[in-house]
């Protein structure tokens, strides 16, 4: 199971953080959430992609006072544990929460090595 | 015989700023609260998203603002230029069609995601994604940079901080680009000539008129915007024709309480259409007065300038000077300094019968376009904006 994640932090804006190992996942991410801009939660499969977006769970806030979002592209997914948007969750974010907790504080966006570990 | 297609002159205007300055916030706001019957009631025309999806979006935005409170979604790796039609209620007779100088008017504006100024790409795609998007913004007629109002309150008693960050960082991300956004490495010729400095999220500040605005940005960040000018001007033919640090603009979407977002106290967002429209005609004569252009200059300097002043006068009005001037090409036929000059320097109150007199003819393109300018004028005197008086 690879994921891609894109997330901002309270001060620098959206990237990706561990890259599912694809040098350039920009169109896998369109792929997986292409029509979704305006939605808070999703949680949908497209072909072999599950595509995941949730409000961040402690509720952290960007400079703007708006919630942060990730959004989690999960490729080869179990299929039985991602079958409903509680069930992405709890696979998910257990993976890339201690990540987030070290680097969305920080004031420049995180250097691979800080954005390891996922 | 089909009818024929509508002639439609097109205004570009491109919004710089930060991430959680407030863009989308305010395209979200001008084009939803044009959607209430209260604005259309008072309009002579109707504001059109051309891509229906866009346009929807937009509304979804403006709505859960007004309905619960909910701020619009943060762009992800995406810019989008939106397209609005200025679709005039009455389209006139036949006759009154084929005399005015257009049928109507579009403005294109520019929204991207704040950081893309300030971070790396993650990616080719998104770095190709981020070239074209600059492109595109660098082609429009006016630029705003987005002062951030928080921000601003944040950094109270040292907005120089602020001031310089955000206007190093924008010179900063455009000499990144700067090989990628020439053509050829040449200046360009079809640039943003005028960059309006305006006070997003103005509510926060109800004691800060524009000419305090303007003092503000002056005296903490006169240094920063000039290290920005200098780098504009390096990249665009006729570099004296820029104008940079001399229009201010007040603007907010609403005013933001924890509990409620109130859009109906909308600040300056009405201005927006008039500032694409006629603050390109007006500098071309100012600058006209202060250097030579040259003649074949005159028309990209101020995209659809020959239409937009016949539109505001009358093409009958216009033509009247233009006979008076020598003819020397079919250029200057079309566009000629006098006739722009005259159709700028009109007084307040001739504009004012201009307009009665073409509402109660409708003719409301002339309608439209000298209320444009009586909106301009309030909007000064209302202390909302600031225009160059060089």
């Amino acid at each position: 199971m690879r994921i891609i994640w894109a997330t901002r932090g309270r001060s620098w804006g959206f990237r990706f953080l561990p890259d599912g190992g694809h040098p350039d996942p920009l169109p896998v991410y369109d792929r997986a959430f292409a029509g979704t801009e305006n939605e808070s939660t999703v949680c949908r499969r497209v072909g072999p992609l599950l595509a995941l977006r949730f409000p961040d769970p402690e509720g952290r806030q960007d400079q703007a006072g708006r919630v942060i979002p990730h959004d989690v592209v999960v490729e080869g997914a179990p299929a039985d544990d991602m079958s409903s948007f509680d069930g992405g969750l709890r696979l998910v974010w257990p993976l890339i929460a201690d990540t987030f907790e070290r680097v969305w504080e920080l004031p420049r966006p995180p250097s691979s090595m800080e954005a390891g570990g996922a | 015989m089909g009818r024929p297609e509508p002639r439609v002159r097109e205004q570009h205007i491109a919004m710089f700023g930060e991430s959680g300055s407030g863009k989308t916030v305010l395209l979200s706001s001008f084009y939803g609260a044009a959607q209430e019957q209260s604005f259309t009631a008072k309009r002579l025309f109707h504001l059109l998203a051309d891509n229906t999806r866009q346009g929807n979006r937009l509304l979804q935005n403006y709505l859960g603002m007004k309905r619960t409170a909910t701020v619009p979604a943060q762009n992800r790796f995406a810019a989008t230029s939106y397209s609005f039609a200025i679709k005039l209620k009455d389209q006139g007779d036949a006759k009154s069609a084929r005399t005015r100088p257009f049928d109507g008017l579009r403005l294109v504006w520019h929204d991207y995601p704040g950081e893309w100024f300030e971070e790396e790409p993650d990616g080719e795609t998104e770095s190709a994604r981020r070239v074209e998007t600059f492109r595109s913004l660098l082609r429009s007629d006016v630029a705003v940079v987005l002062v951030d109002g928080q921000k601003l309150v944040d950094h109270a008693g040292e907005e120089e901080k602020y001031l310089k960050s955000l206007f190093w960082g924008l010179r900063d991300g455009i000499l990144r680009l700067e090989d990628d956004l020439l053509d050829d490495g040449e200046p360009l010729a079809e640039f943003p000539r005028i960059w309006i400095i305006a006070l997003s999220k103005a509510d926060l500040h109800p004691d800060l008129d524009v000419h305090g605005f303007h003092d503000l940005v002056i005296e903490k960040g006169a240094d920063a915007v000039g290290a920005l000018h200098e780098v504009l001007e390096r990249m665009v033919q006729v570099p004296d024709a820029l104008s940079l640090g001399e229009d201010f603009l007040l603007l907010s979407s609403a005013r933001f309480t924890p509990e409620r977002i109130e859009v109906t106290e909308r600040v300056g967002l009405d201005l927006l259409l008039p500032v694409a429209c006629l603050l390109p005609l007006e500098r071309v004569v100012q600058w006209a007065e202060r250097f030579d252009i040259p003649r074949k200059w005159l028309n990209r300097l101020a995209d659809n300038a020959d239409a937009l002043a016949a539109a505001l006068v009358g093409a009958k009005a216009l033509g009247m000077v233009l006979q008076k001037v020598p003819r020397v090409g079919p250029l200057l036929e079309k566009l000629a300094l006098p006739a722009l000059a005259m159709a700028v320097k009109v007084s307040a109150s001739k504009i004012q019968e201009i307009n009665a007199e073409a509402r109660a003819n409708k003719d409301y393109l002339t309608a439209v376009m000298t209320q444009f300018r009586l909106d301009l004028d309030q909007g000064a005197e209302d202390g909302l904006l600031l225009k160059s008086r060089r």
